[in-house]
Protein backbone atom coordinates (compact mmCIF):
# COMPACT_ATOMS: atom_id res chain seq x y z
CA UNK A 1 0.00 0.00 0.00
CA UNK A 2 2.01 2.75 -1.57
CA UNK A 3 -0.71 5.62 -1.20
CA UNK A 4 -2.91 6.24 2.40
CA UNK A 5 -6.61 5.94 1.93
CA UNK A 6 -6.87 10.23 2.13
CA UNK A 7 -4.50 10.68 -0.90
CA UNK A 8 -6.87 7.65 -2.73
CA UNK A 9 -10.14 9.69 -1.83
CA UNK A 10 -8.76 12.98 -3.11
CA UNK A 11 -7.92 11.40 -6.38
CA UNK A 12 -10.99 9.78 -6.42
CA UNK A 13 -12.98 12.73 -5.95
CA UNK A 14 -11.15 14.81 -8.48
CA UNK A 15 -10.83 12.02 -10.83
CA UNK A 16 -14.44 10.73 -10.70
CA UNK A 17 -16.39 14.06 -10.12
CA UNK A 18 -14.72 16.71 -11.37
CA UNK A 19 -15.37 16.24 -15.18
CA UNK A 20 -14.63 19.90 -16.79
CA UNK A 21 -11.69 20.25 -19.28
CA UNK A 22 -12.78 16.29 -20.76
CA UNK A 23 -14.90 15.30 -23.15
CA UNK A 24 -18.75 14.90 -22.82
CA UNK A 25 -18.22 11.31 -21.95
CA UNK A 26 -16.26 12.09 -18.89
CA UNK A 27 -19.31 14.50 -18.12
CA UNK A 28 -21.70 10.73 -19.03
CA UNK A 29 -19.19 8.82 -16.32
CA UNK A 30 -19.59 11.35 -13.56
CA UNK A 31 -23.30 11.60 -13.82
CA UNK A 32 -23.79 7.79 -14.15
CA UNK A 33 -21.76 7.76 -10.71
CA UNK A 34 -22.99 9.95 -9.11
CA UNK A 35 -26.79 9.17 -9.84
CA UNK A 36 -25.96 5.29 -8.97
CA UNK A 37 -25.14 6.05 -5.46
CA UNK A 38 -27.72 8.50 -5.24
CA UNK A 39 -30.37 5.86 -6.46
CA UNK A 40 -28.63 3.41 -3.66
CA UNK A 41 -29.44 5.89 -1.34
CA UNK A 42 -33.09 5.88 -2.21
CA UNK A 43 -32.98 2.25 -2.00
CA UNK A 44 -31.86 1.85 1.06
CA UNK A 45 -34.28 4.70 2.15
CA UNK A 46 -37.41 3.15 0.39
CA UNK A 47 -36.60 -0.13 1.93
CA UNK A 48 -36.75 0.97 5.29
CA UNK A 49 -39.84 3.42 4.78
CA UNK A 50 -41.33 0.36 3.10
CA UNK A 51 -40.79 -1.70 6.25
CA UNK A 52 -42.56 1.04 8.25
CA UNK A 53 -45.67 0.43 6.43
CA UNK A 54 -46.27 -3.22 7.34
CA UNK A 55 -45.38 -2.57 10.97
CA UNK A 56 -41.48 -1.75 11.26
CA UNK A 57 -38.71 -3.96 12.51
CA UNK A 58 -39.76 -5.32 15.43
CA UNK A 59 -42.89 -7.42 13.63
CA UNK A 60 -42.42 -10.73 11.80
CA UNK A 61 -45.49 -11.90 11.59
CA UNK A 62 -48.69 -10.29 10.35
CA UNK A 63 -49.70 -7.12 13.03
CA UNK A 64 -53.14 -5.31 13.30
CA UNK A 65 -54.44 -3.19 11.23
CA UNK A 66 -55.07 -0.20 13.63
CA UNK A 67 -51.14 -1.30 14.79
CA UNK A 68 -49.76 -0.84 11.38
CA UNK A 69 -51.40 2.04 10.95
CA UNK A 70 -49.85 3.88 13.89
CA UNK A 71 -46.35 3.14 12.50
CA UNK A 72 -47.32 4.34 9.34
CA UNK A 73 -48.63 7.63 10.28
CA UNK A 74 -45.09 8.31 12.08
CA UNK A 75 -43.44 7.57 9.45
CA UNK A 76 -45.92 9.44 6.84
CA UNK A 77 -45.74 12.61 9.50
CA UNK A 78 -41.84 12.45 9.14
CA UNK A 79 -42.10 11.90 5.26
CA UNK A 80 -44.67 14.75 4.59
CA UNK A 81 -42.01 17.59 4.31
CA UNK A 82 -40.75 19.46 1.33
CA UNK A 83 -37.35 18.85 1.52
CA UNK A 84 -38.18 15.06 0.85
CA UNK A 85 -40.54 16.14 -2.04
CA UNK A 86 -37.30 18.05 -4.05
CA UNK A 87 -35.29 14.81 -3.07
CA UNK A 88 -37.83 12.66 -4.98
CA UNK A 89 -37.93 14.66 -7.87
CA UNK A 90 -33.79 14.77 -7.78
CA UNK A 91 -34.31 11.35 -7.39
CA UNK A 92 -36.96 10.91 -10.25
CA UNK A 93 -34.02 12.74 -12.75
CA UNK A 94 -31.20 10.82 -11.35
CA UNK A 95 -33.29 7.28 -11.94
CA UNK A 96 -34.26 8.13 -15.71
CA UNK A 97 -30.75 9.17 -16.35
CA UNK A 98 -29.30 6.07 -15.05
CA UNK A 99 -31.69 4.14 -17.26
CA UNK A 100 -31.34 5.30 -20.25
CA UNK A 101 -27.29 6.01 -19.72
CA UNK A 102 -27.18 2.14 -18.61
CA UNK A 103 -28.64 0.89 -21.67
CA UNK A 104 -26.41 2.80 -23.55
CA UNK A 105 -23.59 1.47 -21.41
CA UNK A 106 -25.05 -2.26 -21.83
CA UNK A 107 -24.63 -1.60 -25.64
CA UNK A 108 -20.98 -0.74 -25.50
CA UNK A 109 -20.34 -3.30 -23.04
CA UNK A 110 -21.55 -5.85 -25.44
CA UNK A 111 -19.77 -3.85 -28.36
CA UNK A 112 -22.35 -2.40 -30.06
CA UNK A 113 -22.25 1.35 -31.49
CA UNK A 114 -19.11 1.56 -31.21
CA UNK A 115 -17.19 2.98 -34.23
CA UNK A 116 -14.32 1.83 -36.32
CA UNK A 117 -10.95 1.74 -34.88
CA UNK A 118 -8.64 4.83 -35.77
CA UNK A 119 -5.88 6.82 -35.02
CA UNK A 120 -6.32 9.29 -32.78
CA UNK A 121 -5.91 12.89 -34.38
CA UNK A 122 -6.35 16.46 -33.07
CA UNK A 123 -8.70 17.76 -31.38
CA UNK A 124 -8.78 14.14 -30.22
CA UNK A 125 -12.42 13.23 -30.33
CA UNK A 126 -13.52 9.57 -28.40
CA UNK A 127 -13.91 7.72 -31.58
CA UNK A 128 -15.79 5.22 -29.14
CA UNK A 129 -18.10 7.92 -28.68
CA UNK A 130 -19.93 8.36 -31.73
CA UNK A 131 -22.97 9.95 -33.19
CA UNK A 132 -25.60 7.38 -32.14
CA UNK A 133 -23.66 7.26 -28.28
CA UNK A 134 -23.87 11.33 -28.09
CA UNK A 135 -27.78 10.79 -29.29
CA UNK A 136 -28.26 8.75 -26.39
CA UNK A 137 -27.05 10.83 -23.91
CA UNK A 138 -28.12 13.71 -24.99
CA UNK A 139 -32.23 11.83 -24.77
CA UNK A 140 -30.96 10.32 -21.05
CA UNK A 141 -30.98 14.19 -20.34
CA UNK A 142 -33.77 14.98 -21.75
CA UNK A 143 -35.33 11.69 -20.44
CA UNK A 144 -34.66 12.73 -17.10
CA UNK A 145 -35.19 16.26 -17.14
CA UNK A 146 -38.49 15.77 -18.08
CA UNK A 147 -39.00 12.64 -15.51
CA UNK A 148 -38.06 15.32 -12.68
CA UNK A 149 -40.87 18.26 -14.33
CA UNK A 150 -43.10 15.72 -14.28
CA UNK A 151 -42.08 14.78 -10.32
CA UNK A 152 -42.58 18.42 -9.83
CA UNK A 153 -46.02 18.41 -11.10
CA UNK A 154 -46.88 15.77 -9.24
CA UNK A 155 -45.64 17.07 -5.72
CA UNK A 156 -45.74 21.34 -6.44
CA UNK A 157 -48.73 21.54 -9.27
CA UNK A 158 -46.38 22.91 -11.19
CA UNK B 1 -16.62 -15.23 -9.13
CA UNK B 2 -14.73 -13.64 -11.70
CA UNK B 3 -14.96 -10.10 -12.26
CA UNK B 4 -16.27 -10.43 -15.85
CA UNK B 5 -19.06 -12.97 -14.30
CA UNK B 6 -20.08 -10.02 -11.48
CA UNK B 7 -20.40 -7.58 -14.68
CA UNK B 8 -22.35 -9.50 -16.63
CA UNK B 9 -24.89 -10.13 -13.69
CA UNK B 10 -24.80 -6.45 -13.05
CA UNK B 11 -26.07 -5.80 -17.12
CA UNK B 12 -28.67 -8.42 -16.89
CA UNK B 13 -29.97 -7.03 -13.75
CA UNK B 14 -29.65 -3.43 -14.79
CA UNK B 15 -31.82 -4.97 -18.00
CA UNK B 16 -34.25 -6.80 -15.43
CA UNK B 17 -34.37 -3.32 -13.63
CA UNK B 18 -35.90 -1.79 -16.81
CA UNK B 19 -38.82 -4.61 -17.07
CA UNK B 20 -39.70 -5.08 -13.64
CA UNK B 21 -39.10 -1.29 -12.91
CA UNK B 22 -41.11 -0.54 -15.46
CA UNK B 23 -44.00 -2.54 -14.05
CA UNK B 24 -43.19 -1.29 -10.80
CA UNK B 25 -44.05 2.65 -11.86
CA UNK B 26 -46.48 1.14 -14.28
CA UNK B 27 -48.71 0.32 -11.06
CA UNK B 28 -47.67 3.37 -8.87
CA UNK B 29 -48.73 5.90 -11.41
CA UNK B 30 -51.55 3.98 -13.59
CA UNK B 31 -53.14 1.88 -11.26
CA UNK B 32 -55.57 4.01 -8.69
CA UNK B 33 -55.00 7.10 -7.87
CA UNK B 34 -51.51 8.30 -7.81
CA UNK B 35 -51.98 11.04 -5.72
CA UNK B 36 -53.01 8.39 -2.67
CA UNK B 37 -50.51 6.25 -4.03
CA UNK B 38 -47.52 8.60 -3.67
CA UNK B 39 -48.80 11.66 -1.50
CA UNK B 40 -50.58 8.47 0.71
CA UNK B 41 -53.72 11.00 0.56
CA UNK B 42 -55.85 8.53 2.25
CA UNK B 43 -53.31 6.32 3.73
CA UNK B 44 -50.82 4.20 1.70
CA UNK B 45 -52.95 0.85 1.88
CA UNK B 46 -53.54 1.15 -2.21
CA UNK B 47 -50.09 0.04 -2.82
CA UNK B 48 -50.76 -2.95 -0.29
CA UNK B 49 -54.04 -3.58 -2.02
CA UNK B 50 -52.09 -3.71 -5.70
CA UNK B 51 -49.42 -5.72 -4.48
CA UNK B 52 -51.62 -8.71 -2.88
CA UNK B 53 -52.25 -9.79 -6.60
CA UNK B 54 -49.53 -12.83 -6.71
CA UNK B 55 -48.21 -11.62 -10.39
CA UNK B 56 -47.02 -8.48 -9.15
CA UNK B 57 -45.61 -9.66 -5.78
CA UNK B 58 -43.52 -11.70 -7.68
CA UNK B 59 -42.47 -8.51 -10.20
CA UNK B 60 -41.69 -6.83 -6.59
CA UNK B 61 -39.50 -9.34 -5.41
CA UNK B 62 -37.87 -9.62 -8.45
CA UNK B 63 -37.29 -5.90 -8.44
CA UNK B 64 -35.71 -6.28 -5.13
CA UNK B 65 -33.59 -8.96 -5.90
CA UNK B 66 -32.39 -6.93 -9.07
CA UNK B 67 -31.58 -4.11 -7.61
CA UNK B 68 -30.09 -5.45 -4.36
CA UNK B 69 -27.56 -6.99 -6.53
CA UNK B 70 -27.18 -3.98 -9.11
CA UNK B 71 -26.27 -1.08 -6.26
CA UNK B 72 -24.41 -3.30 -4.27
CA UNK B 73 -22.40 -4.44 -6.61
CA UNK B 74 -22.29 -0.88 -7.95
CA UNK B 75 -21.06 0.11 -4.69
CA UNK B 76 -18.37 -2.98 -4.87
CA UNK B 77 -17.26 -1.46 -8.35
CA UNK B 78 -16.50 2.03 -7.02
CA UNK B 79 -14.97 1.16 -4.00
CA UNK B 80 -12.08 -1.18 -4.95
CA UNK B 81 -11.89 1.56 -7.70
CA UNK B 82 -10.87 4.08 -4.96
CA UNK B 83 -8.92 2.09 -3.60
CA UNK B 84 -6.74 -1.32 -4.31
CA UNK B 85 -5.28 -4.33 -1.84
CA UNK B 86 -6.78 -7.66 -1.69
CA UNK B 87 -7.11 -7.41 1.92
CA UNK B 88 -9.47 -4.47 1.21
CA UNK B 89 -11.30 -6.20 -2.24
CA UNK B 90 -11.97 -9.13 0.34
CA UNK B 91 -13.83 -7.15 2.68
CA UNK B 92 -15.48 -4.62 0.68
CA UNK B 93 -17.21 -7.76 -0.97
CA UNK B 94 -17.95 -9.59 1.89
CA UNK B 95 -19.32 -6.34 4.05
CA UNK B 96 -21.58 -5.60 1.19
CA UNK B 97 -22.41 -9.28 0.52
CA UNK B 98 -23.66 -9.04 3.78
CA UNK B 99 -25.44 -6.33 3.68
CA UNK B 100 -26.91 -7.21 0.51
CA UNK B 101 -28.43 -10.58 2.56
CA UNK B 102 -29.95 -8.12 5.01
CA UNK B 103 -31.50 -6.45 2.88
CA UNK B 104 -33.01 -9.13 0.87
CA UNK B 105 -34.32 -10.73 3.86
CA UNK B 106 -35.89 -7.13 5.05
CA UNK B 107 -37.38 -6.40 1.88
CA UNK B 108 -39.10 -9.91 1.60
CA UNK B 109 -40.28 -9.93 5.17
CA UNK B 110 -42.29 -6.25 4.05
CA UNK B 111 -43.47 -8.01 0.69
CA UNK B 112 -44.88 -11.08 2.92
CA UNK B 113 -46.61 -9.14 5.38
CA UNK B 114 -47.91 -6.73 3.06
CA UNK B 115 -49.37 -9.70 1.10
CA UNK B 116 -50.64 -11.02 4.64
CA UNK B 117 -52.01 -7.77 6.43
CA UNK B 118 -55.73 -7.40 6.44
CA UNK B 119 -56.99 -4.10 4.54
Amino acid sequence: MTETLTSDLRNAITGWFIPFRYNIERWAYALQRITGIGVTAYFLAHIVETGNVVGGISVWNTPSESFARDIWTATFQFLDNPLFDIGLVVIGFMLAYHTINGIRLTLTEFGLLQGKPARPDFPYQPKSFTKSQRAIFWFSILFATATAVYAMTIFFGV
Amino acid sequence: MRESTRMLFHYITGLGIVIVGGIHLFTVFLMGSYLQNLAFIGGPYSVIAIYKTAIFAVTLELLLIFVDYHALNGIRVILIEFHQGKGWERGVSWILAILGVVLLVYGTRTILIANAITI
